[in-house]
């Protein structure tokens, strides 16, 4: 009985404590134990990444795998005295392919970004998208700078630590970005629901002609956070008869946040909007077909296409 | 309890922590993401009782909460957690077969979920969506049910490998 009483006492005050550090922090304190925390464990994180990263992407690059079979059989004596070499090559080509990727997107959009890699994320079932990177004050990286890779915008950066910064994605529930439609020039919002695979275009014209397949840019708002010209996404589904007070559009990003690896922070944008220069060729796949068929992702061109069709 | 033990769980916590934000999220499974944290913290609340499992959960929800890349409320997961492990000191102490310790462990992981966005529904938390929430909870269960196999023995070895139970104390009855 006096146990019994204890431990509701003792949970009593875990309770009251960890509701206590909600509601302070609801009213906007506690941000300062989160930089403090993240100065320590970001270079923590930082180096547990390192050594699992090569690992985890030999596990992710097995799935697709499944369509060499074939080769397979044809190379299984040689597996076992290559396996780490390959292991290693693949990692490599991998990072090679993104750094290019990167590099070629920053060239066309006139960007100047310090590359970084993700090292953490926050898990799924805290509804919150967020990831740490591996640069941060120390490399130039900034609060509010945005971040980029191969495909397009990743997200932005809300907290900054000496070699770490954490960078809210996205398709983070709390993230609007300017948005502005290919060609047409249409303008509007594009809000993060919280699913990796879609966001929510607002159509600032209710009369706008935006059609399934149109592709966004970021538009750059004077003043805002974002810089112009980041590739955001392709239009899937416009809801609504024009017209209507708010016209909604579904959005697939280009980005697969479920992938990140390699990402580029944008610490200098470009001088002039570079409209829509910076998006990919048009005839290509788009990331709307391979998103719905499962078979559809099996192209062996985009980093990001295989991953897509397991989420 | 001894020194030895709270030194264990301060290392299987921040461990499994580490692992959970650095390595799972790599392996893009659908769904939630593995959460060996909420694992581990049954896995004490089982062998530790209400009041370690109370506690573990606390320290763990506390630096989930902290830890980048944490951005969520300061102190949700904590609160969620406590309950969590209370709960798994609680019952794990009727539940002896291994299966039914499974089943359990997938059932209290997936009820983090809806405790999350129960909490986080209730302080008005933006990013919680209840769309989400029957896909999230389904893979959490399965996720924590194929993790429990694992980190449940391995919990309880270490736990009774640092300190063997003393006879006068039965944590079942007290």
């Amino acid at each position: 009985m006096r146990d019994n009483r204890r431990t509701r006492t003792i949970l009593g005050l875990l309770l009251l404590t960890s509701l206590t550090l909600v509601i302070l922090n609801l009213r906007g304190s506690g941000e300062g134990a989160r930089d403090t925390a993240g100065g320590f464990f970001g270079p923590v994180q930082t180096a547990i990444s390192s050594v699992t990263r090569p690992v985890s992407d030999f596990f992710g690059s097995i799935g697709s795998l499944g369509s060499k079979d074939q080769q397979i059989a044809d190379l299984q004596k040689q597996i076992d005295e290559l396996q780490q070499q390959v292991n290693t090559t693949e990692f490599d080509r991998n990072r090679a392919r993104e750094l290019d990727d990167l590099l070629g997107l920053a060239g066309r959009g006139q960007y100047r970004t310090v590359p970084a890699q993700v090292v953490a994320s926050g898990a799924a079932q805290g509804f919150a998208w967020t990831v740490t990177i591996d640069a941060g004050s120390k490399d130039g990286v900034k609060l509010d700078q945005n971040v980029v890779n191969g495909q397009g915008l990743v997200g932005r950066v809300i907290r900054v630590s000496q070699s770490t910064s954490v960078v809210a994605l996205i398709v983070d529930a709390t993230s609007t970005v300017g948005a502005r439609v290919e060609a047409s020039g249409e303008k509007g919002f594009l809000n993060g629901t919280g699913d990796p695979r879609s966001l929510e275009l607002q159509l600032l014209d209710p009369f706008a002609p935006v059609r399934s397949g149109d592709r966004l840019v970021s538009f750059g708002f004077e003043g805002g956070v974002y810089v112009a010209g980041i590739p955001l996404g392709t239009v899937t589904d416009v809801r609504g008869t024009p017209g209507q007070l708010t016209r909604l559009a579904t959005v697939v990003p280009f980005v697969d946040v479920t992938r990140l690896d390699l990402v580029g922070v944008i610490v200098e944008g470009p001088r002039t909007d570079p409209r829509d220069s910076v998006l990919p060729p048009k005839p290509t796949t788009t990331p709307s077909a391979a998103a719905t068929p499962p078979a559809a992702g099996a192209t062996p061109t985009a980093g990001a296409t295989p991953s897509s069709s397991a989420s | 309890m001894s020194w030895l033990r709270a030194a264990l769980m301060a290392l299987l916590l921040l461990t499994s922590v580490m692992v959970q934000l650095t390595v799972l999220p790599l392996l893009g499974l659908p769904g939630a993401t593995p959460d060996v944290v909420a694992v581990t913290v049954i896995a004490l609340g089982f062998v530790g009782g209400p009041i370690r499992g109370a506690v573990a959960g606390f320290a763990a929800g506390a630096l989930l909460d902290l830890l980048p890349p944490a951005d969520g409320l300061l102190g949700l997961t904590a609160v969620v957690l406590v309950v969590v492990g209370y709960l798994a000191g609680l019952l794990g102490q009727s539940e002896r077969s291994p299966l039914a310790a499974v089943a359990l462990t997938g059932m209290l992981a997936g009820g983090i979920v809806l405790g999350f966005a129960l909490v986080g529904g209730v302080v008005a938390d933006p990013r919680v969506s209840w769309e989400r929430v029957p896909g999230l909870t389904l893979t959490q269960v399965a996720y924590a049910a194929l993790l429990a196999p694992f980190v449940l023995p391995l919990v309880t070895w270490l736990w009774r490998k640092v300190d063997p139970p003393p006879p006068r104390y039965d944590m079942g009855r007290a």
